[in-house]
């Protein structure tokens, strides 16, 4: 076989390869799928099929107008943003801190952040409860932000301190000699340079927020103010016999904004996540 | 000048530093008073410090169940991280491979399980995939002409039931890390390499690998972490009220839930969670010796 | 200094950002009116409209029945009474209940939490707030199920227990009249393979397994606290219940409702909370009590019972005691009762209710008074709140890994007495 040939055969094999990963890996979504838009009935006991059985578009007509779905949309959207931009008010300065002067008690905290954040907040509920409580924060969007905030600190330092690791500084001095301050120095010249550090973090971040529901439903007294993964745990948590259907649908509605994102700004997550370590 | 210089990057890390007081470090130092209190049902308000006591009982749920517990865990642990990182590996080597010109349709598809919300993916998975009347794979095995299997019914097959949502959640962002670390590796290395006469895999071995170890160490680190901590995925699928499953597998976090948190007393709780954290450390000092920081 | 103030905006930016999302986000629920305002004179608080606010984990529609009622009662005094659903409402009371800021003025719940809330002290007697003269004409099980110590605590409102629901377009022939010939009719009609059952029963739960246990004679836990799930007679009934279990598919609550929904279950034992699903599946169902159903032993069946109503947190009475009074009592009335059972089929906890001709000639509500009398209300002691878990997992390792009875009661009992010594 010729060399041609055989690069032919492997490609071949491994577009097989890869359709089929893909297949076995979307199995699970194509299923919710499928569900979110046969009609009632077919919801959890049909036979095995991929293809909805009775389409409709009711399951999702109900789960938009029927359930206050908008609203924690909305509180979502509200408060991944407001998590991004306490969480890099406080992660950017700190990081550039970290990785520009070499000052005493630089490794012991960055090392300490690495520790705290291996105690599993589930475990502190009751503690961070009072920290609400004593912030006056309780049952406010605010509350969350800065919990959430809080919790993804530490990840942000590092990653981002990474990053600016391997940012040349002589960049840095060039512009100092300009007569820009720190302050407008990492605006003009060292975030931009970071960009793709800094949008990994924050997709991160709002990964985080979107996934939380523990903290929404327990800290959130009144149901309207929960985000999307709160109530929808709250539509789900005991009884989904009834609502399948629109569950599924509920669950495609709240994957499709992270997914729209993800498109938008691969490249970035490419280069963000690991150049990091390219320094060494 | 000197005292400024030696207070500024203090000043930068103030922020940062307040917020993790506030949310980290307040709640474990909380937790610490908790611990030395009588706070349980019957002195729900008016607690008061009662010392080492909770510690000298808390001791004692650290027993056979919890080292298999713990056991558990760092197999769980490691397991998963070899698979994870072993399978993103292979499927990013796949991606990058020459002429594939599909690669960014199959890269975007990969990802979709990460838009999903955790709990979301956790509640599919345990109805959509494993229960034993409607889940996809009871329904494949019964078109296929065999017996009902319930997944999430012993340990052995829950941990591997469990281990699979777990890949299934996680491996995009261990592919995405991989996959840009991949295009990180200067392909120069790889020309001379070839000049040498030396094959695909063997070129991988000695030369990809190195390179991209230090690249996906810090990823890797991070989701070390959150593996080992892992709650949701095992609570939720084999061990919530009302629907537990019968697989008495246990992580040290569902261990110590199951055990210190049923009781409502919250002091002899918060004496277990300090000396989990106390374990956590231990491990973590130990993982971070691979994470070199300059 | 420019540097330095450049940092310091920089925090304070933080904070603005943070302090700027403060507010808090609710709308209605904390609305002024759950505070009189500080200029309010004392003597026009009653003319003020009030909210008493209600916390529960139950059916929506239940709650709105009731919301409705009491509120067109109350509508001259300007009270008005919202139900708001928490998820798992016992333990966010235990973070909220003393809370005078954040907590709910009462909560509405099963009478089994009432031990654990009288413990840690969030509950105000029924006595402080209201005439006892409003439960007189309750049924008195329930009125004791609402005691703790001889001190009531909570207004019952109505009650619910197991019964057997059938597909009468699925079942063939008469009810059975012992648990023998039901096993004999679940074994010759139950195609596990093929998906379809006779009888479904959440057989992993203690409180779906109860009929059982208490028909037997034994017990989960005594009103001394003392666990009995390793008592001979509570393993004689657990694993007189393996073999039912074993042909009654996945014991998860979702997966028998939606079996039985789907009419691939023939019967199910549950409780009335089902009866919306299964109406809005279009199932033609017939009810019928367990009582009649025998065991080997002469018993009938002896399912819990479980009293739902309404308790009123410590921390809301210095501002709405007298909202509260009136909330209590019209609650009692037995108007709520009557539009419970005629519109979800809730037993009410009034006797006067039953005077309603619509309600006496409610099947469910007939078999649900009919299974009363052997039923057993659940244990309310704060230790019962411990003994749900151990009891679960003897269940299932019983009748999911075919674990030997004596063995897994003897490792459940051992769990159960020490979450019960980690409570002190």
């Amino acid at each position: 076989m010729t060399r041609k040939g055989k690069n032919a055969v492997r490609l071949t094999l491994l577009n097989a390869g890869f359709i089929l990963l893909c297949l076995v890996i979307l199995v699970p979504v194509l299923y919710a799928l499928s569900i979110s838009f046969s009609g009632q009935g077919a919801a959890l006991s049909g036979e095995l099929s991929l293809l909805p059985k009775d389409p409709t578009l009711e399951n999702y007509r109900a789960i938009l107008f029927d359930k206050p779905f908008l609203l924690w949309l909305k509180n979502s959207l509200l408060l991944s943003a407001g998590t991004i931009a306490l969480s890099m008010l406080c992660a950017v300065p700190a990081a550039y801190a970290a990785s520009r002067w070499r000052f005493a008690g630089r490794r012991g905290m960055l090392r300490a952040l690495l520790v705290l954040n291996a105690f599993p907040q589930v475990l502190s509920m009751f503690a961070l409860f009072r920290v609400l409580r004593l912030t006056g924060t309780l049952n406010t969007h605010g509350g969350l932000v800065m919990i959430y905030a809080g919790s993804m600190c530490v990840f942000a330092i590092w990653n981002m301190k990474g990053y600016f690791d391997t940012i040349p500084k002589e960049i840095e001095e060039a512009s100092k000699i300009d007569g820009a301050n720190d302050f407008q120095m990492i605006v003009r010249i060292v975030l931009p340079l970071a960009r793709p550090a800094i949008i990994v973090t924050c997709v991160m971040v709002l990964i985080t927020v979107w996934n939380e529901y523990l903290f929404a439903t327990t800290f959130l007294l009144d149901s309207r103010s929960y985000s999307l993964a709160g109530g929808l745990y709250q539509l789900q948590s005991n009884d989904y016999s009834r609502n399948w259907s629109v569950f599924t649908a509920a669950s495609m509605l709240a994957s499709l904004p992270l997914l729209l994102i993800f498109f938008k700004i691969q490249k970035y997550m490419v280069s963000g996540l690991t150049a990091g370590g390219v320094k060494e | 000048m000197e005292q400024k210089r030696r207070w500024k990057p203090w000043f930068y890390c103030l922020p940062a530093l307040l917020l993790i007081l506030t949310v980290i470090v307040f709640p474990i130092a909380y937790t610490g008073w908790i611990s030395l209190t009588n706070m349980n049902l019957y002195h729900w308000t008016d607690y008061e410090v009662i010392g080492f006591g909770n510690y000298a009982r808390a001791l004692f749920k650290f027993d056979s169940g919890f080292l298999s517990a713990l056991a558990t865990t760092l197999v769980w642990t490691a397991l998963n991280m070899v698979i994870q990182i072993g399978l993103g590996f292979l499927i990013a080597l796949g991606l990058n491979a020459p002429g594939l010109r599909l690669k960014r349709v199959y890269k975007t598809l990969l990802m979709v399980p990460w838009a999903v919300p955790a709990y979301i993916s956790i509640l599919l998975w345990r109805v959509g995939m494993f229960n034993t009347e409607f889940g996809i794979l009871n329904k494949l095995l019964s078109v296929l002409g065999f017996a009902k299997v319930d997944f999430l019914a012993g340990n052995g097959i829950a941990f591997l039931s469990c281990m699979a949502l777990n890949l299934w959640m996680a491996l995009p962002f261990m592919i995405s890390t991989i996959d840009g670390a991949l295009q990180s590796v200067d392909g120069s290395l790889y020309e001379s390499a070839t000049l040498d006469g030396a094959g695909f895999w063997r070129r991988t071995w000695s030369i990809t690998v190195p390179a991209i170890r230090p690249i996906i160490a810090p990823a890797a680190v991070m989701t070390t972490f959150i593996t080992f901590k892992q709650f949701d995925i095992i609570y939720l699928l084999t061990q919530q009220r009302g629907y537990m499953t019968g697989a008495t597998l246990n992580t040290v976090i569902t261990y110590a839930h199951q055990n210190a948190f049923a009781s409502n007393n919250y002091g002899l709780s918060s004496a277990v969670s300090m000396l989990l954290f106390v374990i956590i450390i231990l491990f973590s000092i130990l993982t971070n010796r691979s994470l070199r920081e300059d | 200094m420019k540097k330095l103030t450049a940092l310091l905006l920089a925090a304070a930016l933080c904070f603005a950002a943070l302090a700027g999302c403060s507010q808090p986000t609710s709308q209605g629920s904390d609305a002024p009116s759950s505070k009189p305002t500080q200029g309010a004179n004392p003597t026009e608080v009653l003319k003020d409209p009030v909210t008493v606010t209600v916390w529960h984990d139950g059916d929506e529609g239940i709650m709105q029945t009731i919301t409705d009622q009491v509120n067109a009662q109350l509508a001259d005094d300007q009270i008005t009474v919202v139900f708001e659903k928490k998820t798992d409402t016992p333990n966010q009371l235990k973070l909220y209940g003393s809370d005078a800021a954040n907590a709910p003025d009462m909560y509405f719940y099963a009478h089994d939490v009432l031990g654990t809330f009288v413990a840690m002290d969030i509950l105000a007697p029924l006595s402080d707030v209201v005439d006892s003269s409003i439960l007189a004409d309750h049924l008195a099980m329930t009125v004791e199920a609402g005691q703790i110590g001889g001190t009531q605590y909570l207004l019952p409102v109505y009650f619910e227990t197991l019964v057997f629901l059938y597909n009468k377009a699925l079942w063939e022939g008469d009810i059975p009249g012992t648990t023998e010939e039901l096993y004999d009719y679940m074994a010759a009609h139950t195609d596990a393979a093929a998906g379809t059952y006779a009888v479904v029963n959440q057989h992993t739960n203690a409180y779906n397994v109860s009929p059982f246990i208490n028909g037997f004679g034994g017990y989960v836990i005594d009103e001394n606290g003392k666990p009995g799930l390793n008592d001979p007679k509570t393993i004689e009934a657990a694993t007189y219940n393996q073999k039912f279990g074993a042909l009654q598919a996945d014991g998860d609550y979702n997966t028998v409702t939606t079996l039985f929904n789907e009419g691939k279950a023939a019967a199910i034992i549950g409780g009335p909370w089902l009866v919306s699903g299964i109406e809005a599946a279009g199932i033609d169902y017939g009810i019928a009590s367990l009582s009649d159903i025998k065991l080997p032993n002469g018993n009938g069946l002896a399912p819990f019972s479980g009293i739902q109503g309404a308790g009123v947190l410590k921390v809301a009475l210095a501002e709405k005691k007298d909202a509260i009074a009136k909330v209590l009592t019209a609650m009692a009335a037995p108007e709520v009762g009557v539009d419970l059972a005629n519109k979800s089929g809730c037993a009410p906890a009034n006797n006067k209710s039953y005077d309603d001709p619509q309600v006496a000639g409610n099947e469910m509500i007939a078999v649900i008074q009919k299974t009363a009398s052997t039923a057993r209300p659940m244990p309310n002691i704060p230790e019962m709140n411990a003994m749900w878990g151990p009891a679960e997992a003897m269940l299932t390792a019983i009748n999911k890994n075919g674990a030997d009875p004596a063995q897994a009661a003897d490792e459940a009992q051992a769990a159960a007495e020490q979450a019960i010594a980690d409570m002190k």
